[in-house]
């Protein structure tokens, strides 16, 4: 995969802010905010237009769900990947709703082999659809299941080989993730394929009652700018992104949050 | 064959040869008002060259509460005010930098805790809006009373030609000739006079209107359905959306105090054309700073990243 540099996840409340970063090769967009039947979102087009590329986010296929996605959820995902000539695209090892009932959040699933043969089975499901490579992203999660088999790394590296997919890494909820747990969040690193990191979120987060929220409507911790560091300096992902889905700060910050993302990790300023 | 003008013919023009001559007599007259308002409303010859502050955009938009409102908004933006008990405002915090003059005058109104509806009125603001009214007519953005005169009087042309209808009509009817053509002809000139003497009343420029279409297009982001952050964009740009998008677009923005200051939701919305507040594309978590996605019907559900592991937004 080329080399993108620092990016930015497209939200339609900052568009603007988005369409004015000079440098900008990089973007990610919820692919569910793009309507099959619709035009792209104001400023999207324009993007595209720019050479920047666009990845559309998936948060909604469940492809951690016991059942098996949802044709008509992975066609979205498919056309969205078309319309946008996007190199890839992206959803979650997580499961959004199961029995029919939506959580309306991203749910961890349990670390077991029989959950590795479900996500599996819905990995290849979703690949047979789309003409682009898909990248995994493992979620955040507070608690662990009290049943699971594997561990994070072998979990993630399971995946991984069997379905050839890439890996979406998000540095934040890997700092919380070993924050939770009191682990040393570096360790996960030696652990998992880095040579198959697509990209790279960067997300801000906040402390309450002693737990880390990877919240993505805060600023990001100085140490998960370490973090990013680290991972550079092992392997270099060919793009990292400001991931930010609320709580929107003024431009200078998000200027300054992107800045910081570059530093670390050796790649151009895009502002 | 020719109609020959027979004694009996009211005026002495028959029927059809005074339905024709009346039509196309209604046609010109409207098309006359039309290059009439053309010339007096011009504006500026290059209306690219236009640059609209936000409360200008505002109040060529939406005339003087529009103009409030987008000052509103940008006092909102820079963090100095908030809304009181039945739709009074407050001030939170010191008068920022870089104010206009009528948001000098509205920040004083709310430091003395005004109502928004009666802003208008104060005796501070008041002149502020009349330093923006001249500000806007004195470049030509806006149409000033006097060429809105001028341009009725132009709209009276096609209303002339309408009334020799309705007297050919009294009279005919009186002579209990057929007037069952007149009548739908001066419905059609009723209508063309109608539009002339309404088209007189724009407060815009044409040079304007066309610019402000341009700023639309260009500041689709400002849009109320991309509910933009307008903390992000800063208070001008936030105040600017406002004026493109009417009060929308602070519901958009700022729901809770829009509604608490009780700003009329509609205004500015009819001549944006594409500012619908339907829809949207928002995708984003809770804004007020909590850690757990917002419930509201824009947010998760309608396909956010929001959610991860009952760790909030995490995804």
């Amino acid at each position: 995969m080329t080399d993108y540099g620092v990016g930015i996840g497209w939200r339609p409340e900052i568009a603007g802010f988005v369409a004015g970063l000079p440098g900008l090769r990089f973007a990610e967009v919820v692919a569910e905010s793009i309507h099959d039947h619709d035009d792209l979102p104001p400023g999207l087009a324009e993007l595209r237009a720019r050479g920047v590329a666009i990845v559309p986010h998936g948060v909604r296929l469940s492809l951690g769900g016991a059942e098996p996605v949802e044709p008509d959820r992975v066609r979205h995902l498919a056309r969205a990947a078309e319309r946008l000539a996007a190199p890839l695209v992206s959803e979650h090892i997580a499961f959004v709703r199961a029995g029919g009932v939506e959580a309306g959040h991203l749910l961890p699933i349990p670390r077991s082999r029989e959950a590795v043969d479900a996500i599996v089975a819905n990995v290849e499901r979703t690949q047979a659809e789309l003409s682009v490579p898909i990248a995994l992203e493992p979620i955040a999660a507070v608690f662990d299941w009290p049943d699971n088999e594997l561990d994070e790394g072998d979990f993630l590296t399971e995946i991984l080989d069997r379905t050839g997919a890439l890996l979406l890494l998000d540095v934040a909820n890997v700092y919380a993730n070993a924050l939770n747990r009191g682990d040393d969040p570096a360790a996960l690193f030696d652990r998992i394929p880095l040579e198959r990191i697509a990209y790279v979120h960067v997300a801000g987060g906040a402390e309450h009652d002693g737990i880390y929220h990877d919240t993505h409507t805060d600023t990001v911790p100085p140490a998960v700018y370490d973090l990013v560091a680290d991972l550079c300096a092992r392997h270099r992902p060919p793009a990292l992104m400001l991931e930010r889905d609320g709580h929107y700060p003024p431009a200078d910050d998000l200027r300054a949050e992107l800045d910081a993302i570059a530093k670390s990790s050796g790649y151009p300023a895009v502002t | 064959m020719a109609y020959i003008a027979a004694a009996s013919d009211t005026w002495g023009i028959s029927g059809p040869t005074f339905l024709g001559y009346f039509a196309v007599a209604a046609v010109v007259a409207a098309i006359i008002a039309g290059i009439a308002r053309r010339i007096i409303f011009a504006g500026p010859s290059d209306s690219t060259r236009l640059t609209l502050a936000p409360q200008q955009v505002a109040y060529l938009n939406g005339r003087e509460n529009l103009a409030v409102y987008a000052s509103l908004t940008g006092l909102r933006a820079a963090g100095v005010l908030t809304s009181g008990p039945g739709g009074t405002l407050q001030i939170t915090g010191p008068m920022p930098a870089g104010l206009t003059p009528l948001d000098v005058a509205i920040y004083n109104a709310a430091g003395r805790g005004a109502r928004v509806r009666d802003l208008n009125r104060d005796q501070w603001v008041r002149p502020a809006l009349d330093q923006l009214k001249e500000s806007v007519e004195r470049t030509g953005y806006a149409t000033t009373s006097s060429q809105r005169s001028i341009a009725r009087l132009w709209a009276l042309l096609p209303a002339a030609v309408v009334a020799v209808g309705v007297v050919r009509l009294l009279d005919g009817s009186r002579n209990d000739k057929p007037v069952g053509f007149l009548v739908p002809l001066l419905f059609f000139g009723a209508i063309l006079a109608l539009s002339a003497l309404l088209y007189s009343n724009r407060s815009a420029t044409y040079a304007t209107a066309k610019a402000l279409r341009k700023l639309r297009v260009d500041n689709q982001h400002l849009a109320p359905r991309m509910s933009p952050s307008y903390a992000t964009y800063g208070a001008s740009t936030a105040a600017m959306g406002v004026g493109l998008f009417g009060a929308a677009s602070l519901y958009a923005m700022d729901p809770a105090f829009a509604a608490e200051a009780q700003i009329q939701r509609n205004l500015g919305t009819a001549s944006g054309g594409s500012s619908d507040s339907s829809g949207g594309y928002s995708s984003s978590c809770n804004s007020t700073g909590g850690s757990s996605c917002s419930s509201s019907s824009s947010s998760c559900s309608s396909g956010s990243s929001c959610g991860g592991g009952g760790g909030g937004c995490g995804g």
